[in-house]
């Protein structure tokens, strides 16, 4: 029962950190380099979940759920993504790649202040999806806000995916990530398709702040730890694969969740004192890094092997 | 008394008539720089150290002009070094509100030694005033202070004995941690579980789950403010059924925003002050116009550093002209303040007190529960 639960917060974690590693290498095929806004994507998700909520408030009897709220958010994040992407890539497309990842970075200080100054630096949490109650399963209890994110980040990657296989835009997006001077030989407006991979990316982070800033709260310096999060499920996952990217996102957070609480599903474990220290969350968090070394050091195309052209 | 009563008015008179012959007299010059961490991750710590000290300038003694320039310092101790510096070289300086972020009050301090100027901070690092530096005053309590309001309230007062431990894996939890459990040691108790929690982690539920299964009586966390709130919310949604008796951060009106009031219910929290509480008419005016000046919450940091610049301008009011004088004042006067009397235990330790605020569960406003005065017997 216990390890249902644990893996049901652990899903939800990961589901979300999945969109925006997502997001994370879809302007990575895209542009051929490192978006390193994406995690100051991901706050500016959770402080514009809070501040639409605040907004729909006289218009909505008791409190607005995050439901309606998300995709308000998402549209918004998208449009957002197509002017970071004016100022972030266009002007610097035809300099090394260095010069995009230097201005993500820029932009993203620019972003934190910038939250820092309109809210403040206090934690802030956005409402939830649906209610904070509990759904029960017998004896097994889990928040709604966590099946309510899994629900919903699922939907969003599988409708990320349906763009991308079903449909003539995905194609040429697709097409545009492969080899961006084939794609404008052959008719393609390479600039539109990367604008908006950069929407895309950034509506996937912008859900991805709005799920997790319930349950988790927003600050302004959150997007550190969350690119950190995005950069090393790709790197798990393998640099350029979508699929990688989610895996690797999911395993991520199975890893944090999971493994501390290995005392508590074999009972075995629990006890001696250095065994205590051995599932600590300190540990796990030295021995997921441990893991992202051995991968680059063992298997550098990650764990789905997909091999891609050298990237900054 | 009706003899000198009558007189009273007479000896006014003259007075004024002194003053009005010899012209209008010529306010005090005082310059006391606030040098903060308003950006970064002590930026709220450091905004309320602002708010309090710019609350005190305005709340000033009569007969001052006073310059009190509000400068950034980050968190990078040079940012904080080049701040006082330029600080310094504007013109006489009494005092230096100085920002409560340890690694840069312990880079200001040589600084200040130099120039023989006196910090007012509310920072809790220890260190800060083990330097033999007769320049640097805390007023805010430090961890030898809170850590005893912390276990004894545990341990005296719910009647605890098996006590699991949380806390952060920062340079605040590991000294929190230190005296938590050196308290602890004096009353024959050692935590049947404890755990460190990096600022990152963000699910909760495995490190709930083996505080639980290890059986404890009661939870102690001694947690940055993010980390407390997710703690005793993730508590409540898994219906966790252990007291929980929490660290400073959980005073900080922000930390109880980001629970629902129900959740709060039975959680306790050790803290210098808490200025939301109220408790005295004259807790109440700071509590009103801080909330008037800065559409805020005021927290314990706000009030101490409120206290520490009314103590340096009530030094100035009664003739402190340099920083000389004022740091003579800040070591040898005693000073009542709105959270507390201070007074120096001669390293520059200006607090000694700590208190207990519990939530209802029906409002985020705690209840005081406990006092614990003049815990070092400096008063």
């Amino acid at each position: 029962m216990l390890t249902l639960q644990l893996l049901a917060n652990g899903l939800a974690l990961g589901a979300a950190y999945a969109l925006c590693a997502l997001g994370f290498v879809l302007v990575l095929n895209a542009t051929g380099a490192v978006n390193f806004t994406q995690g100051d994507m991901v706050m500016a998700g959770g402080f514009a979940a809070i501040a639409t909520a605040a907004m729909l408030a006289p218009l909505w009897p008791g409190a607005v759920p995050g439901l309606v709220v998300l995709p308000v958010v998402t549209a918004g994040m998208a449009v957002l993504g197509v002017i970071f992407s004016l100022f972030a890539y266009f002007p610097l497309k035809s300099r090394p790649p260095v010069a995009t990842i230097i201005s993500t970075i820029a932009l993203g200080i620019v972003f934190q202040n910038a939250a820092n100054a309109i809210w403040g630096p206090e934690p802030r949490a956005a409402p939830p999806l649906l209610d904070a109650s509990l759904v029960r399963f017998g004896e097994l209890a889990i928040p709604k806000q966590s099946l309510a994110v899994i629900v919903v980040a699922a939907a969003l990657i599988a409708g990320q995916h349906l763009l991308f296989s079903r449909t003539p835009l995905g194609r040429k997006m697709r097409a545009t990530a492969q080899d961006r001077t084939m794609a404008a030989a052959i008719g393609i407006d390479v600039n539109a398709m990367i604008a908006l991979t950069f929407a895309l990316a950034t509506a996937l982070a912008g859900a991805a702040g709005a799920l997790l800033s319930n349950t988790f709260f927003v600050t302004p310096s959150d997007g550190t730890n969350y690119i950190v999060k995005a950069y090393i499920a790709v790197t798990i996952g393998g640099w350029g694969s979508i699929a990688g990217a989610v895996a690797g996102a999911l395993l991520i957070a199975l890893f944090e969740v999971i493994f501390p609480a290995l005392p508590l599903i074999v009972p075995a474990l629990f006890g001696s004192d250095a065994l205590g220290w051995l599932f600590s969350q300190t540990a796990a968090s030295i021995l997921l890094y441990a893991v992202v070394l051995a991968i680059l050091f063992f298997r550098p195309q990650g764990l789905f092997g997909e091999l891609v052209q050298r990237r900054a | 008394m009706p003899v000198r009563t009558a007189r009273l008015p007479v000896v006014a008179l003259a007075a004024a008539c002194a003053f009005a012959a010899a012209g209008p007299v010529k306010a005090q010059d005082v310059n006391v720089p606030i040098l903060v961490p308003i950006t970064g991750f002590l930026s709220i710590e450091g905004t309320s150290q602002r708010n309090g000290a710019l609350l005190a300038v305005k709340n000033a003694p009569a007969g001052l002009k006073i310059t009190a320039e509000v400068a950034d310092t980050g968190v990078a101790p040079e940012v904080a070094v080049n701040a006082l510096e330029r600080a310094l070289g504007r013109g006489k300086v009494q005092a230096v509100a100085a920002s409560m972020l340890g690694t840069q009050m312990l880079a200001m301090l040589p600084v200040a030694l130099e120039n023989k100027v006196p910090l007012v901070t509310v920072s809790g690092t220890a260190q800060i005033t083990e330097m033999n530096n007769p320049y640097v005053f805390r007023f805010f309590p430090g961890d030898d202070v809170t850590k005893v309001a912390h276990v004894k309230y545990a341990v005296e007062e719910l009647g605890k004995k098996r006590v699991a431990l949380i806390y952060q894996t920062t340079a605040y939890g590991q000294s929190g941690r230190t005296f938590i459990l050196k308290n602890l040691e004096k009353m024959g108790l050692k935590p049947v579980f404890e755990e460190a929690l990096e600022t990152s982690v963000r699910d909760m539920s495995p490190v709930l789950g083996k505080a639980k299964a290890a059986n404890p009586d009661v939870v102690l966390l001694h947690l940055h403010g993010p980390s407390t709130g997710l703690v005793i919310k993730q508590a409540a949604a898994m219906n966790l059924g252990l007291p929980i008796v929490a660290g400073s951060a959980m005073h900080q009106p922000h930390t109880a925003h980001l629970m629902e009031p129900a959740e709060l219910k039975g959680v306790c929290a050790e803290t210098s002050a808490s200025p939301v509480s109220g408790g005295s008419p004259e807790l109440d005016g700071f509590l009103a116009a801080y909330r008037k000046e800065f559409n805020a919450e005021p927290d314990g940091f706000a009030l101490g550093q409120y206290d520490a610049v009314s103590m340096v301008l009530a030094a100035a009011a009664k003739g402190a002209k340099t920083a000389a004088d004022v740091q003579k004042a800040l070591a040898t006067t005693t000073y009542k303040g709105l959270a507390m009397t201070y007074k120096s235990d001669g390293k520059g330790n200006m607090a000694h007190s700590a208190m207990i605020i519990c939530y209802d569960g029906a409002s985020r406003i705690p209840k005081i529960v406990k006092r614990y005065e003049n815990i070092t017997g400096v008063l």
